[in-house]
């Protein structure tokens, strides 16, 4: 009997890409530097413009959105992404410095499926974008 | 050559009816210019057109006496490309008074106005530099942290010395790390002791220690 062939196992398989949305460089870099470690294919916008039209050229499997950002805030981006048919279903998940409840529900309201309050410790971005893109990276 | 100014687009014609000199034409010289006046120009900043309250609001750029009315405008406007002209507007009449108007922007819960505020602050360094001590000092985190964002995009001379400031004393986490963060881009070689004295600060942080690395990284790769 012949040995099976190994299975188009995990590894075969792309990986998951995240969009980090985000004004502040070190807090990109910082996002980067932990989902890249865990895998994840990381590319980044600088403001709520360059996000909306990254994410509409090109559907990631998640986005990092911060909300106070020049130009085109977060809450603002996800309503326009989320009238866009194409990356409706897109994930993403909010990270502010606000940790009111209020603004949560804003941003649930504007399109986000998930609200981190800032600093974010590395193993819980990685365990929500693991868990906000169908498993492991 | 007319010297008949043309109104600004959505504004009505102002003046008594009759038919305006329209330069050569007419035979005659233009005594004065015409168009609205500032009064006319205010009272359209409430028209119902968004185009009319947009042209008001770019033609009172040259008419300082109108900030106060153009600050309690940027409040109410619902309209995004109204609220921009009104933002560069007010840039443009930029005065110390005007920022103060605007920080108190800085505690609105309209996330594209508090923003829009943000910036226009950032374009007007010696008009704001007044009002930044107070908000850097001020009794709510959310307040303090904008204002560090305002700093760090400040073309001012003192920016990175208050910025130095400010992680020195304060107690909010994400307020010193948009300090930290504004520091990797305007900071100088002085600033990479305090930087060092905030990481015992705040031990159990990785994003800080993170970003202090990077900071300390860039300011001394300049």
């Amino acid at each position: 009997m012949t040995e099976a062939p190994p299975r188009e196992a995990s590894a075969a398989r792309p990986a998951r890409r995240v969009l980090v949305i985000d004004d502040g460089i070190t807090m990109r870099l910082f996002y980067r530097s932990v989902l890249e470690a865990a895998g994840f294919h990381v590319e980044e916008a600088t403001n709520g413009v360059e996000g909306y039209e990254k994410a509409l050229a090109d559907p990631f499997d998640l986005l990092i959105v911060d909300i106070n950002m020049p130009k085109m805030d977060g809450f603002t981006m996800l309503r326009a992404i989320r009238r866009d048919r194409a990356v409706l279903g897109v994930p993403a998940v909010t990270i502010s410095t606000e940790a009111d409840p209020a603004d949560a529900r804003r941003a649930l309201e504007a399109g986000a499926n998930y609200y981190l309050v800032k600093p974010v410790a590395p193993d819980l971005l990685t365990e929500v974008a693991r868990l906000m893109t169908g498993g492991p990276a | 050559m007319a010297l008949v100014k043309a109104n600004p687009p959505g504004i009505p014609a102002v003046g008594d009816g009759k038919p305006t000199p329209d330069g050569p034409a007419s035979g005659l010289p233009p005594l004065i210019e015409t168009g609205p006046s500032v009064e006319d120009l205010l009272a359209a900043l409430d028209a119902e057109e968004s185009t009319t309250r947009r042209s008001a609001a770019r033609a009172l750029a040259t008419h300082p006496e109108a900030a106060m009315a153009l600050c309690d405008r940027v409040e109410i406007e619902r309209s995004p490309s109204v609220r921009v002209v009104l933002f560069t507007t007010l840039i443009r009449l930029q005065s110390p008074e005007i920022a103060a108007r605007l920080a108190g922007l800085l505690r609105s819960e309209d996330v594209a106005l508090r923003n829009g505020a943000i910036e226009a602050l950032q374009e007007m360094p010696a008009a704001v530099a007044p009002s930044l001590r107070a908000l850097l000092a001020d009794p709510d985190s959310d307040v303090r942290l904008f204002a560090v964002n305002i700093l760090g995009a400040l073309c001012h001379e003192s920016a990175p010395e208050w910025l130095v400031e400010v992680i020195a004393s304060e107690p909010h986490v994400n307020v010193c790390a948009a300090a930290v963060d504004a520091l990797a881009e305007v900071g100088r070689p002085e600033a990479v002791p305090a930087l060092q004295a905030l990481r015992a600060r705040f031990p159990d942080e990785p994003f800080m220690t993170f970003a202090i690395d990077t900071a300390v990284r860039r300011i001394e790769g300049r």
